[in-house]
């Protein structure tokens, strides 16, 4: 119980009258890779978003049940939202870096936490960056734009940037969904480097990622959670005839 | 069927030949119509002078020692010079097409170095000196020589003397300066009062306020002020703005800050449409990737999405600058229609454009300076939109 970074209890989410996530139950292990698969629009996204709450900008979004972090319902009323995302960092699907120089976007979240220390920030700049196995390609140029970056390095600086923060959760959503197959293994080793410190949440479309890196996994469908086990269980012996179906690529 | 296309494609294709070469037939005829009447007043003079001419009484003291320079071998045939007093006078047109007498030379040892400022006692400064208007010497024995008698009787006049009662002459006036002056001045007020709000409403209205029927009201009537004829901002400006600076400062009628007041007003709904505009491509994906780091509102607003809109907020002010350089209707009640050389912030003086407007309203219109300054405002227009395109690509190049 201890080791639970996340606690999800009875989770429902509705867009409008749409009803996307369905009384979900989840735990999110410290220290874990956990995969969240499952067909386009099954809510596998949208329960990614819940957790730092960025669903909070999608106005018609309404959420019942409770996300627990630590033990605290981040959706209480009250709740420090700042706080939370300092805490669970994210990266998104497509590559988004700040149109500002590749030293500037890692500095950007200790910025704006109030950091103001010129060494501290070229410290946390260079560790980020190493962490995120960036530094030996950026170093001599970390003034220039980021946007410069190729898409594979625009996504490792995205994981720089998150790092930066010292989260101890990292979101990522379809991260390498816009990248070719050698920047997708590059993000993968780095994925599994900072299983160490972190715990992670990776929401994929491919199965065999989600086989490679991951140590639980969790089947979507319709706005279902219809099986949460380890990933070797789930992909060698599924509980679920609908997982199965999906997994050996029968539908989906 | 494949012939039907081919005529079809064919007729697409001249219109937007046809349409675009009528724009272009359109714009030169201005341009050759400006340049062909304003051409020939144009010189620098006109920018740095006076518009109002300065006319002085020079006397002199009994001449010792005369002028003993030869006629210079630059003058031109046109001018004539006097050996004795080693100045010469040559007959032009000035910017109204009057005929003048104008200095075209004034030798080193000239004894005209000596003369006084009859009406001041401080003379320091005071010298007749090339491209100063002659209107008449008047002699002690002898008719004076006026300006109507042209060059050569003047000259005639003066050398055969050897003194005389005094020069009139003036500054060559019809200058410019003061109008180019006020138009810097307004345009830099104006953005000064413009410039801040509409971009901090944009935000408001894009990032911060939510959609619902009060924010949708402001936004139509944003719309709406831009369809408003600017005279009708012109009479608000006489009513609110004019009063109210004349109230709280040294201002004793329409003035500059009433004008550039009045034009901020008229500039707003443009700025804040195109703040917007600019601040609705800055991608989501950039407040996102910034709120999910931790920062609030607030800082992903002001660090992240406004320098991104940035190039188009610059656009806001090229626009925003060529509005207030064009407007003239709402100016002349706003900031009046008297042409000064002094130009003080409080005080009354005209911009380009409604010097444009003055001077085609007196009798007969002067169409030639008209052009001249239509020409020079175009210039104005022209480096203003190198500077800010050069400081925008400054911005691109640096993030993208």
């Amino acid at each position: 119980m201890k080791n639970n970074v996340f606690n999800i209890k009875n989770l429902d989410l509705f867009y409008g009258s749409f009803q996307a996530l369905k009384d979900i139950n989840l735990t999110i292990e410290k220290n874990k890779v956990t995969a969240l698969i499952g067909p386009s629009g099954c809510g596998k996204s949208t329960f990614l978003r819940c957790l730092n709450r960025m669903n909070d900008l999608i106005d018609i979004c309404k959420i019942d049940g409770e996300v627990e972090y630590h033990g605290d319902n981040v959706y209480e009323k009250g709740h420090d939202v700042i706080n939370l995302r300092t805490k669970v960092g994210m990266v998104f699907q497509k590559p988004n870096p700040f149109p500002m120089t590749i030293y500037d976007n890692v500095a950007y979240g200790p910025r704006c936490q109030g950091l103001k220390d010129k060494s501290k920030l070229d410290e946390i700049v260079e560790t980020s960056l190493k962490n995120a196995a960036l530094w030996e390609e950026v170093k001599d140029r970390l003034k220039d734009s980021a946007m410069g970056l190729s898409g594979g390095q625009q996504q490792r600086l995205c994981i720089a940037r998150a790092i930066a923060m010292e989260p101890e959760v990292i979101l990522m959503d379809e991260p390498t969904s816009a990248l070719d197959p050698i920047a997708t293994l590059k993000i993968e080793e780095l994925i599994n480097d900072l299983k160490e410190n972190y715990t992670i949440v990776i929401v994929t479309h491919s199965m065999q990622q989600a086989a490679r890196i991951s140590d639980y996994t969790a089947f979507f469908l319709m706005g279902d959670l219809i099986e949460f086990d380890q990933t070797d269980k789930i992909f060698t012996q599924p509980k679920f005839k609908q997982t199965e179906d999906y997994i050996t690529g029968r539908f989906g | 069927m494949s012939n039907k296309r081919k005529r079809v494609d064919f007729i697409y294709q001249a219109i937007t030949y046809i349409a675009s070469s009528i724009s272009v037939i359109v714009l030169s005829m201005i341009f050759i119509y400006v340049f062909s009447n304003g051409s020939g007043l144009l010189n620098w003079g006109l920018v740095v002078n006076d518009y109002h001419a300065q006319f002085y009484n020079g006397g002199i003291d009994p001449v010792t020692e005369f002028s003993t320079t030869d006629r210079p071998a630059s003058l031109g045939d046109e001018s004539y010079y006097s050996e004795r007093w080693g100045v010469a006078f040559s007959e032009d047109i000035d910017r109204e097409g009057k005929t003048i007498i104008v200095v075209d030379y004034v030798a080193p040892d000239s004894p005209l170095h000596d003369m006084f400022d009859k009406n001041n006692d401080v003379n320091e400064d005071f010298a007749i000196i090339r491209g100063n208007v002659v209107e008449s010497i008047k002699f002690y024995d002898k008719n004076s020589a006026l300006a109507v008698q042209g060059a050569e009787h003047m000259i005639n006049e003066l050398d055969t003397e050897n003194e005389f009662r005094e020069i009139v002459f003036s500054s060559l006036g019809g200058g410019i300066r003061g109008s180019i002056v006020t138009t810097l001045y307004v345009i830099g007020m104006t953005l000064v009062f413009a410039l801040p709000i509409g971009i901090f409403t944009a935000i408001y209205l894009n990032e911060f306020a939510k959609v619902n029927r009060v924010t949708n009201t402001l936004r139509s009537m944003i719309e709406v002020l831009t369809g408003v004829p600017s005279i009708i901002f012109g009479l608000m400006g006489l009513a609110v703005f004019v009063p109210l600076t004349v109230r709280y400062t040294s201002a004793d009628s329409a003035n500059l800050v009433s004008g550039s007041l009045t034009l901020a007003v008229i500039l707003l709904p443009v700025v804040i449409r195109a703040t917007e505009e600019s601040l609705k491509v800055v991608p989501d994906d950039f407040r996102f990737a910034s709120l999910a780091l931790g920062a609030n509102k607030t800082q992903t607003t002001f660090k992240v999405v406004l320098p991104s809109a940035l190039p188009g907020i610059l656009t806001a002010t090229l626009l925003a600058i060529g509005r207030i350089i064009g407007e003239s209707a709402a100016l002349i009640f706003a900031i009046g229609t008297a042409v000064k050389d002094d130009i003080s912030i409080f005080g009354k003086s005209t911009t380009l454009a409604v010097h444009i407007w003055s001077l085609m309203t007196d009798e007969p219109a002067n169409i030639e300076l008209a052009s001249t300054i239509a020409i020079i405002i175009l210039i104005i227009v022209l480096i203003l939109n190198i500077t800010v395109k050069l400081i925008s690509r400054r911005f691109t190049k640096r993030f993208q």
